[in-house]
């Protein structure tokens, strides 16, 4: 590592790859070698020459040309200097990707909203692909009249949009005995937030009319995992959604296409993906993805089951270990806060490891169940600093410290962990993950 | 507007309400409780700064946008009597019997048939104990089967045995999504037969115990009463803002960079990725094809070795089967083959995957075995 400020060295590195791609590919491998140690000798100006050709009072060549007509990209793509910004996974994670999760790069996402191709994988069966015209709901079981429903019918029912986010349980999963992740978007990056469309649950219930003894719901995916979980019948009918758009146009196939379940502030594995039947009945099923999995075993070897609400939970962004500081100086701390019991009514922040707090302005759109973005201006005096985020939601629920959750659960119960995340900056500005006491 | 219908009537008199008569500004916190030294018990915080003051203005607008949304879901969510829309078609039993697969653990959903750990054994050592191992030990990070090791050590490996608490969860999973790459291709006796060998194997029956469609509910599964129902929220913090610990006291715990076992090599010292595409669009369109189907469909075993998979390096490996010809080869790789190494499911178990793109696949991998022509 140099001793340059993390986001400084970046800065010379893209500029570095941007003069090498307009070279044959050895010059750009000699240039790229030399640059580097450029860059690590903090040679500044001699870096940058480079590109002066192109800085005021310069004018470039895009300024001086014409760029690409309509229809050159008939769906469009971010530029190609966002190339980084992609899902990621950490391989020894899980044996298979086949069955697997990537993470969304929270670090380089703005406002509330994740991006259609950003938004986190998992799968159990990996991705079908379903052909909408060959795609069926069936709802059964404990009903008056069980019905089959095509996509076009499904579509035709009054539909809600809702913005709401998912996460998958076992975010952060992978801390509960030490920090081990050197990212954001490993530490925080199984969760999402989309604008979903479909027909509210309760309809499509009213439709078939549900018999009086039907307490509990069986959700099952057309993959090849056959995804099943149980949901207690009040859910159901309350906020539940089955989705086929996000963001405005049909879900993706990593998202479920064509139809999936949306439990909104529930763990994302009920939200079962590749929606194919509805099944009422009387008795919760205890299906694997409820039992062996989906369970938080707890210190005495008894497990807790149908933990299904993410509670409140609060992470900064801005800075984090891929987007360092520069040089001392005014800055604004950002983060996401999320409950899945309702809305955010208020994130705090402290700079000293938790010595003291101020109260972040909540930014932007503050709903219930979704992503709601947060700020506080800070004057960075260059020295080693620990920030943290503590979040509060309209029940008045205060997100915990992880040594308050270690104390209640012990760290073999893999999910829900949603404590008070440090980040520590180092004289310099780099950022690293790291647990206090 | 508010004459279209009554539907709106209560979404009118909402925004009707907002516009007119403004809510006084709330105070943004309702914090139930606190206690200790330096604790705010439930007060705001105090609104001297320009941020502040934003709080509770953005929320008072905001909360208005916020209840059009709950609203508009509500309409939609009308009560109304079964069948009001008529939309879809009666499932027939026929139809719902081919996708009714679920089993609870009383043993609603069972069907007929039988089978013995003894009947399952070689099936278990063909289809399952790649992954899972031949005792159940679990390969690799494939799960773990079989075992009885007390679940209050430190990391105990959940197992059928110590930690499933119905043996029809069993069934069920087995019938629904395993094996793996072949999902719902066993027949009913079969999978009772696995499902007889994976009790078999953590001493929960006998090696020719039948199990049955009227017996699989009872085996009593060591953890039955191993599970209790969730009771967040389970911790209580404070809104504590000023003098909330010693300074002094703190201390870093843990450090991620310590360990090194995360990838960094996106944002760390690493400029030879911002110049990757260049280099992907040097090579040809079959490669970077055979590339991303091997990294999608076939790494999983030809990277590590798994169901006799020839490995992707093993020179000698793949030069033996290049040498069958590279058509029999890809034949093998698209219709699934059973060698006398190992088992090669068609397409890996990708069936959406073209001919052509497993072809590219398997060139990629004679080519990164120096085995190509």
């Amino acid at each position: 590592m140099s001793d340059k400020p993390a986001g400084q060295r970046r800065d010379l590195k893209a500029l570095l790859a941007q003069e090498a791609g307009k070279l044959p590919q050895p010059e750009r491998r000699a240039f790229l070698a030399n640059g580097l140690t450029l860059a690590g000798g903090a040679m500044l100006g001699s870096a940058t020459s480079a590109a002066a050709a192109n800085l005021p009072p310069e004018v470039p060549p895009w300024t001086r040309s014409v760029g690409r007509g309509v229809v050159t990209v008939p769906y469009g793509m971010p530029s190609r200097y966002e190339q980084d910004i992609v899902r990621r996974t950490v391989p020894w994670l899980t044996a298979s990707a086949i069955s697997s999760i990537s993470f969304t790069p929270l670090h380089r996402l703005k406002g509330i909203i994740t991006p259609n191709g950003l938004v986190f994988e998992r799968y159990h069966g990996g991705v079908p692909e379903i052909d909408p015209a060959e795609h069926r709901l069936m709802v059964h079981g404990l009903v008056d009249r069980p019905l089959i429903f095509t996509m076009d019918d499904l579509m035709r029912f009054p539909s809600v949009s809702v913005i709401r986010f998912i996460e998958c349980p076992a975010n952060g999963g992978m801390e509960w005995r030490g920090a081990q992740m050197e990212a954001l978007q490993f530490t925080h990056g199984m969760l999402s937030c989309c604008e979903w469309t479909g027909v509210p649950l309760a309809t499509l219930l009213q439709e078939v009319g549900v018999s009086a003894e039907a307490k509990w719901l069986l959700a099952e995916g057309a993959d090849g995992s056959g995804m099943s979980r149980s949901i207690p019948l009040e859910k159901a009918l309350d906020d539940s959604i089955v989705v086929y758009a996000q963001n405005g146009e049909m879900l993706r196939p990593e998202q479920g296409y064509p139809l999936r379940l949306l439990n909104p502030g529930w763990e994302g594995n009920t939200s079962v993906k590749w929606l194919r039947r509805l099944e009422l009945g009387d008795a919760a099923w205890y299906h694997r993805e409820e039992t062996s999995k989906y369970t938080d075993l707890m210190p005495d070897g008894r497990a807790r089951k149908f933990s299904w609400v993410q509670e409140t939970n609060s992470v900064i962004t801005f800075p984090c270990p891929e987007n360092g500081l520069k040089q001392a100086g005014k800055y604004e701390i950002e983060g996401l806060a999320w409950s899945g019991r309702g809305r955010i009514k208020r994130v705090d922040v402290s700079v000293d490891g938790g010595v003291s707090w101020r109260s972040a302005r909540v930014k932007g759109l503050i709903l219930p169940k979704a992503l709601t973005r947060f700020g506080l201006e800070w004057d960075w005096d260059g020295g080693p600093a620990l920030l943290q985020s503590r979040a509060v939601d309209e029940t008045g629920y205060v997100q915990p410290t992880l040594a308050q959750l270690r104390e209640a659960r012990g760290v073999e119960s893999i999910y829900h962990k949603n404590a008070i995340h440090t980040w520590r900056v180092a004289e310099g500005g780099g950022v690293t993950n790291v647990q206090i006491e | 507007m508010c004459r279209l219908s009554r539907t709106f009537v209560g979404l009118c008199a909402l925004l009707a309400g907002s516009a007119c008569t403004p809510e006084p500004a709330q105070p943004p916190v309702s914090v139930a409780s606190g206690s200790g030294a330096g604790t705010m018990a439930v007060a705001a915080p105090p609104e001297t700064t320009p941020s502040a003051t934003r709080i509770g203005s953005t929320a008072r607008n905001i909360g208005t946008l916020d209840d059009i949304e709950e609203l508009s879901v509500a309409i939609a969510a009308e009560r109304r009597p079964s069948g009001y829309f008529g939309y879809g078609d009666p499932a027939t039993p026929e139809q719902i019997a081919g996708w009714d697969i679920d089993v609870r653990p009383d043993g609603k959903g069972l069907p007929p048939g039988s089978g013995t750990a003894e009947q399952g054994e070689a099936l278990y050592e063909e289809k399952c104990s790649t992954c899972h191992g031949v005792f159940g030990e679990g390969e690799g990070r494939w799960p773990k089967l079989a075992g009885d090791e007390p679940l209050t050590g430190e990391r105990p490996e959940k197992t059928v045995g110590n930690y499933w608490p119905y043996a029809s969860t069993l069934w069920d999973y087995v019938h629904r999504a395993m094996p793996f790459y072949e999902p719902q291709s066993l027949s009913d006796d079969e999978v009772y037969s696995v499902v007889a060998y994976v009790l078999y194997l953590n001493e929960l029956i006998e090696y020719d115990f039948e199990l049955n469609q009227s017996n699989l509910a009872a085996v009593e599964m060591p953890n039955r009463d191993g599970f209790f129902v969730d009771p967040r929220p389970d911790v209580v913090n404070a809104v504590c803002m000023e003098d909330c610990k010693n300074p002094d006291d703190i201390r870093i715990t843990w450090d991620s960079t310590e360990l090194g076992v995360t990838p960094t090599q996106h944002f760390q010292d690493d400029v030879a990725d911002a110049a990757a595409p260049a280099a992907v669009a040097s090579a040809t369109l079959d490669d970077a094809v055979g590339q991303r189907v091997y990294d999608q469909a076939c790494k999983t075993c030809h990277g590590p070795g798994l169901a006799g998979a020839p490995v992707v390096g093993d020179a000698p490996a793949w030069a033996a089967r290049r040498d069958q010809g590279l058509d029999v080869l890809v034949r093998h790789a698209v219709e699934g083959f059973q060698g006398e190494a190992g088992y090669m499911p068609a397409k890996g178990g990708q069936v959406q995957l073209g001919d052509d793109e497993v072809a590219a696949a398997v060139s990629y991998m004679l080519q990164n075995s120096g085995a190509a022509d």
